[in-house]
């Protein structure tokens, strides 16, 4: 579903990503880690159209994609959460998903004219179904800004979903969270990928990757070090060294 | 042609004071990443002030240039608290319009006070100064050097003083430099002060140059002067200067080729070839990154 | 009476002059071209009616035209620089326009005078509404049958998904893109939009004055043109609205006794909106208040409930506690 042939990224003389390369099946969850630092972030910017490479491929479903606009992949059914949660927060909640829902099922939904005419509260009951999933649905009219943090976690994950992606980009959606949360986030990951999406997770936390990834990845100065199942990357002598240095 | 270089020269000269309001459009820039509208207007004012205290106190023609920068950097404070001190941060627009607003209320202070009739301004020096076949303004070079002395304490102040230091710590990360114990307050007060007394010495030596000073002259100026700062480079100190003289010269090179009615089209052309060619200005930082 | 319809006629034109910037303010471009486009629609429809003869409507969709299409070929450019260079760049095109028109020259002769623009002079004699036999009171209407065709679109934009668009790229254009929104064509779109709306304005003014010239397309004009829906609040129409009727109605022509103090008290006006309410009239709490008060009015319940609240007393202790929160905010912030 997704490769990466010999991706690099300078920025000037800083090599973030440099001669990445890898596949990523269809249906599995593949996860991205590595030290801070190490292009992990860099590499979803990429893929996701915000930055261009300085060299090497980006293929989705087997289309050649280097160079495409954020907007362009979107349409291509790729789709991305940030790190640091990047929701309108002047919009309310259900318009948040709408900006982002996906075209052809707004097209399909209703003829042009009786939408417009309508005043889109079709829309709006549309949408609250698909915050319901979410638990977000009594909060339907709410502004972004006011939800908590963990709802604004939620209402991100839902926004990118509304896409109705092939390829889903999670970039630590951890971050900030308690236990209890992150299990809640483990049973939606996989509930994502049963619904026949591919999902690349770029993680910090440990025990979340190694138990929800199928296969792993580790990056460490934008290279990669190692790549495969979770409990062959624990045990690499390499990826031990990037995280912990080597023995004195 | 030696008309050509005569008129590029005295542009150039001329384009020192460019530089000087440049400079403080940046500075405030650099420091709060916002832009002051009224920046002209009130160091067109500040050289009003000055010239009315040298003739309340009858003093010598060239002391106007301490007494403007005196009240320019008064007016530069008042600007600061009436439109930044305490408009939050998550309202940029607010702060763009109340400068604009503060533009509205200088211009029309000083209109009021002048009833609408240009001051005549004290010139500081008669004469001409023969450079091989050129012919330039004793006046104009006066103005020049003075503008370079203030652009040299200006960046003495910044590279080699604690104030300057805690200003560019600020320009940079002002949550960093608060938790540094540095006042956010007053490093921007004093931004203000500073910028506001330059403004002050480049009004005082627009009016000696022309010989008065008029209201007329507040938005051509502060056009040009938005333009300098942003062909140098929105932030920079460096590239104000060079764009200063470059669009002092341009000016002048304009009114040269096509006369005084189309001269500021070409200026503003020059504006949008550079932000076509180069959005980040000569020396500025990548405005995407901004 | 001739006087106030006169009022109700720049009110009119400088509502659309503002609604022409808060299309362009949503997407989070501040833009200070809105006079130029203006100039635009103003020239090429006076130009339309008096030299060629057309007809009024025809000839203000024409002005609105061109102006939009320069506003487009501006759009793309602009999408170049960010934030304030943007500031920069527009008054310089706006200026840029302006000092075209100083010195634009197309005459002809019609019978012995010879009529169209002639550069600092200006365009005169634009007799389109005298010639026909309009009132100053059918003018007045008509100016504001464009108005509200305009708001009304506007209006309807702004509860469509048009409008999230516009204002997800306003706030966030990262995370705009993020959800395939295209920026480019968002905002091109929008800066044509504007231009559109201030060339009808440019139109209308043209030929209710009946004498254009550069100087009423100034930087005070481009001003007020972002000034109107800044001071307004950028949350609907209304606000912009509101601030027009606000400042011409009230400030220029109500305190026209204080005579030449008008415009510095227009100023300092300004200053302490900003300082006092930051987003404006009507801005995102005081819609949010305001639809809150829509809904309430719809639920007796409710409304029971709150009747009951303000009689204790408890509403207020709420706003006490936010006015001291805003006076803790002055002292403790550092402003910008």
């Amino acid at each position: 579903m997704l490769e990466l042939d010999n991706l690099s990224k300078h920025f000037g003389g800083v090599k973030a990503v440099d001669g990445v390369s890898l596949d990523v099946k269809k249906g599995e969850i593949f996860g991205l880690i590595g030290p801070n630092g190490s292009g992990k972030s860099t590499i979803v910017n990429l893929i996701a159209g915000l930055l261009l490479p300085t060299s090497g491929r980006i293929i989705v479903d087997t289309r050649d994609v280097t160079g495409l606009q954020s907007h362009a992949l979107v349409a291509l059914g790729v789709a991305r959460t940030f790190q640091n949660i990047r929701l309108f927060g002047q919009l309310a909640v259900w318009q948040n998903l709408w900006v982002a829902e996906n075209r052809d099922r707004q097209r399909r939904s209703q003829p042009v004219v009786p939408r417009w005419l309508n005043g889109f509260a079709a829309d709006r009951e549309r949408i609250g179904k698909l915050l319901e999933f979410s638990g977000l649905a009594h909060k339907r009219d709410d502004l972004a800004a006011n939800l908590s943090f963990g709802e604004q976690r939620r209402l991100e994950l839902a926004r990118a979903l509304a896409a109705e992606p092939k390829l889903l980009l999670l970039d630590e959606p951890a971050a900030g969270m308690n236990a209890e949360e992150i299990e809640e986030l483990d049973r939606r990951i996989r509930a994502i990928r049963d619904s026949g999406v591919t999902v690349l997770l770029i993680e910090h936390h440990m025990e979340l990757i190694m138990a929800v990834a199928d296969r792993i990845a580790v990056l460490n100065f934008g290279q990669k070090i190692a790549e495969g199942r979770p409990a062959e990357v624990q045990a690499h002598p390499q990826v031990r060294e990037a995280y912990l240095g080597k023995a004195a | 042609m030696i008309d050509l270089v005569q008129t590029l020269a005295d542009g150039l000269l001329f384009g020192a004071i460019y530089a000087l309001i440049g400079i403080g459009f940046t500075l405030v820039f650099g420091v709060m990443h916002k832009i002051n509208m009224a920046y002209a207007a009130a160091s067109l004012a500040g050289a009003y002030v000055g010239v009315v205290l040298l003739k309340l106190m009858a003093l010598l023609p060239w002391l106007v240039i301490p007494l403007a920068a005196l009240a320019g950097a008064a007016l530069g404070l008042v600007v600061y608290y009436l439109c930044f001190r305490f408009i939050p941060l998550s309202a940029p627009l607010a702060t763009l319009m109340s400068t604009v607003g503060m533009l509205l209320l200088i211009d029309e202070i000083v209109v009021h006070a002048t009833a609408g009739m240009p001051v005549n301004y004290p010139t500081l020096v008669r004469g001409m100064v023969r450079m091989g076949e050129l012919s330039l303004r004793a006046d104009l070079i006066v103005c020049f050097l003075v503008a370079v002395v203030a652009m040299a304490a200006l960046l003495h102040l910044l590279y080699r003083t604690r104030l300057g230091l805690a200003t560019r710590a600020v320009s940079q990360q002002p949550v960093a430099a608060q938790l540094c114990g540095m006042s956010l307050g007053q490093v921007n007060a004093a931004t203000f002060t500073i910028s506001g007394a330059l403004g002050g010495v480049a009004g005082a030596l627009i009016g000696s140059a022309v010989g008065m000073l008029s209201p007329l002259i507040v938005a051509p100026l502060t056009v040009k002067g938005l333009i300098v700062t942003v062909i140098g480079g929105l932030g920079s100190i460096p590239g104000a200067i060079i764009a200063g003289l470059l669009v002092g010269a341009a000016e002048n090179f304009f009114q040269f080729m096509r006369g005084v009615t189309e001269r500021d089209i070409y200026v503003m052309l020059l504006l949008f070839v550079f932000l076509v060619f180069r959005p980040g200005g000569i020396l500025g930082r990548d405005p995407a990154g901004t | 009476m001739d006087f106030y319809l006169g009022l109700l006629q720049i009110i009119g034109v400088h509502t659309l002059l503002g609604l022409s910037a808060y299309v362009v303010l949503l997407t989070g471009q501040v833009s200070l071209a809105q006079a130029g486009f203006m100039a635009i629609g103003a020239y090429v429809a006076a130009m339309l009616t008096v030299l060629a003869k057309w007809a009024l409507l025809p000839a203000m969709l024409a002005g609105g035209s061109v102006a939009a299409v320069v506003a487009c070929l501006v759009g793309f450019p602009a999408l170049r620089v960010r934030g304030l260079i943007l500031v920069v760049a527009t008054l310089a095109f706006g200026e840029a326009v302006r000092l075209f028109f100083f010195n634009f020259d197309y005459q002809i002769a019609m019978g012995d005078i010879r009529v169209g623009p002639l550069g600092g002079e200006g365009f005169r004699q634009i007799r389109y509404f005298p010639e026909n036999g309009w009132t100053t009171f059918q003018v007045m209407v008509f100016i504001w049958l464009v108005v509200g065709t305009v708001m009304a679109a506007l209006w309807w934009m702004d509860r469509s998904r048009a409008g999230a668009v516009l204002r997800a790229v306003g706030e966030d254009e990262v995370a705009a893109q993020s959800c395939g929104i295209n920026l480019t064509a968002v905002k091109v779109l929008a800066m044509t939009a504007g231009g559109f709306i201030a060339g009808l304005a440019g139109a209308i003014y043209a030929h209710y004055t009946t004498h254009i010239e550069q100087g009423n397309f100034n930087i005070m004009v481009a001003t007020f043109a972002i000034a109107y829906p800044i001071l307004g609040g950028l949350s609907n129409v209304f606000g912009t609205l509101a601030a027009v009727v606000f400042i011409q109605g009230f400030l220029v022509e109500g305190l026209r006794f204080l005579g030449d103090w008008r415009n510095l008290l227009f100023g300092a006006l300004i200053v302490l909106a900003m300082n006092l309410r930051p987003g404006g009239l009507l801005d995102a709490r005081t819609t949010a208040a305001l639809q809150r008060l829509r809904i309430l009015a719809r639920d007796p319940a409710a409304w029971r409930r709150v009747m009951g609240q303000l009689a204790s007393g408890a509403a207020f202790s709420g706003a006490h506690a936010a006015v001291r929160r805003r006076i803790e905010s002055w002292r403790g912030s550092p402003g910008a």
